[in-house]
């Protein structure tokens, strides 16, 4: 008996996501085409295009480990974790976990990282543009409540830490960068990635700078952001910091919405 | 809307399209591709003041035996909502089964379960936007041995039992019909042609399935001889509507997607023309 619509359903995604597509159980029509090679087109479009939409998000991880790696990787990836939603552009939140479990992680440790760097830079592409807090918009606020303020971070905004030079091996990776060897183990990085008027960019950070943008949600103030700057770099020049994040735009004041939310 | 040809929106035609804005019938985008906000979709927001828009979903999996995925659902109403497009069309497939989607248009088995499946879900997608939607045939590399319907009957009866449109793609016509052993002719006589909203022409590539050729709807060429004169024969049967030119793999530059829009366009025009002469 033919099997109803949603068992059918199930079972030709499992098939889909087999390792190989061999013989067929389904009811599926054969002639001098057989039914495993009608088969095999669905599974090849399948694979192709989750991996090409992958190549497309994680493009410093492609360039980096080249065309055929990429393949693989992605396609095992695919069957291991596919899609739970349908928007290309939110598939593969989890690919840097997986590239820390995976044995390409010994001979290329900071390739998990890469992935993070890419998976924020696509995350704020996709992000809202918000009209970030000015300097004007503090004009009015008293000297002494200005500590008092909260702040958060633009939709988008977010800070990718690394034990290795992220953002040279990213510039590294980019198509008209010159053939030079990047210094792994010199020093690490501290990226805020953020979304801009026409793109997604990143800026590196200084230890404080990196601490006082994570205090940055929804509740915490600015006194308790500079407290936590100062925690870990006990020369944090706040004005100077909080200048440089005002021009990236990348601040806003919270609304009461934050703060329920937050 | 009259019947003019548009272009598929892509993302390498996106700047030259907002800097130019070269003259055609509309523009067709991907729900899936516009439901975040980005720069692109800001370009999209922007020309939607001089051009039409097609609103064309791939991923809402109208025959999922499970139903429709409600937050997915609520994300490409919203679109729709925002952009207010002359079309919303989706295909006549699946893609989603135990939660897990796989980016395909999968095919379906042409039964009585499926058609109640399929109908139910598009009332659903229709009640959710206030409006009519219109399905596309799919391209088909398989057939289930116990579809009791052929395709053009299936459509046949979805639209008498949700009032949707149909959007005949005669790119798919050609690659079903091959793929399948089928008459072009006898599938497009069985068609409500009175359903028809719009037409989608494509290119299509001839891959090697264990020794024997099998079609493959990849949209990364020009439209083939053969699906301009089954276009040609549509109009003739069923009249010209607006159509859309689509390209989605090695994506050329923009004039040559602009020159297979006019060949259309010329197509539509040609088939007014004789069907006054008929009159």
């Amino acid at each position: 008996m033919a099997p109803g619509l949603r068992e059918l359903q199930a079972a030709l995604v499992t098939q889909l996501l087999s390792a190989s597509c061999g013989e067929s159980e389904l009811p599926i029509a054969g002639d001098s085409i057989p039914a495993a090679a009608r088969l095999r087109i669905h599974r090849h479009h399948v694979l192709s295009s989750l991996s090409k939409a992958l190549a497309g998000t994680f493009c410093t991880v492609h360039r980096l480990v080249g065309e055929d790696c990429f393949k693989s990787l992605s396609r095992d990836f695919v069957q291991a974790e596919p899609p739970c939603g349908p928007v290309l552009a939110e598939y593969g939140a989890t690919f840097p976990f997986y590239l820390d479990a995976h044995p390409l992680a010994r001979e290329l440790p900071y390739l998990a990282d890469v992935a993070r760097l890419d998976w924020a830079l696509n995350r704020a592409f996709h992000s809202p543009l918000e009209r970030p807090l000015a300097g004007a918009d503090l004009a009015h606020v008293p000297t002494e409540e200005l500590p008092l303020q909260r702040v958060r971070l633009t939709a988008g905004a977010t800070v990718v830490r690394s034990a290795y030079p992220l953002a040279r091996i990213w510039a590294a990776c980019q198509p008209d960068a010159p053939e030079d060897d990047v210094e792994l183990g010199v020093e690490g990085a501290r990226l805020l990635v953020f979304r801009r008027p026409d793109d997604a960019g990143f800026v590196g950070l200084g230890e404080g700078e990196a601490a006082f943008v994570s205090s940055l949600v929804p509740g915490c103030s600015l006194e308790e952001a500079a407290i936590a700057a100062m925690g870990v770099e006990p020369g944090f020049d706040l004005p100077l910091a909080f200048a440089r994040l005002l021009a990236l735009g990348i601040m806003l004041r919270c609304s009461k919405d934050d703060l329920v939310t937050g | 809307m009259r019947s003019v040809a548009g272009i598929g929106l892509r993302s390498p035609h996106l700047a030259q399209m907002v800097r130019e804005r070269p003259a055609t019938g509309f523009l067709e985008i991907h729900a899936e591709n516009y439901l975040l906000s980005s720069p692109a979709l800001a370009a999209v927001e922007d020309l939607r003041r001089d051009y039409p828009l097609s609103v064309h979903a791939v991923g809402l999996s109208l025959g999922s035996a499970e139903g429709l995925d409600a937050a997915h659902l609520e994300r490409v109403v919203g679109l729709v909502k925002r952009l207010q497009p002359a079309f919303v069309s989706e295909h006549l497939s699946w893609s989603r089964s135990g939660g897990r989607y796989l980016n395909d248009l999968l095919p379906l088995p042409y039964t009585e379960e499926t058609l109640s499946v399929v109908a139910d879900n598009v009332d659903r997608l229709q009640q959710a936007l206030g409006r009519q939607v219109s399905l596309e045939n799919p391209s088909c590399y398989l057939a289930f041995g116990h579809s009791t319907l052929s395709e053009p009957e299936f459509l046949s009866e979805l639209v008498d039992r949700t009032g949707c449109g149909l959007l005949l793609d005669a790119n798919n016509i050609h690659v079903t019909a091959h793929n399948l052993r089928l008459d072009p002719q006898d599938w497009l006589r069985t068609l409500p042609g009175t359903a028809i909203t719009q037409y989608h022409l494509a290119g299509h590539a001839v891959n090697d399935a264990d020794g024997e050729p099998i079609l493959i709807d990849d949209h990364g060429s020009r439209v083939s001889d053969v699906v301009w004169r089954l276009f040609a024969a549509s109009i003739a049967q069923f009249g010209p509507r607006p159509t859309l030119v689509e390209w989605d793999t090695d994506i050329p530059p923009l004039p040559v997607l602009l020159e297979e829009a006019a060949s259309a366009e010329q197509a539509l025009q040609d088939g007014r023309q004789h069907g006054a002469r008929a009159a």
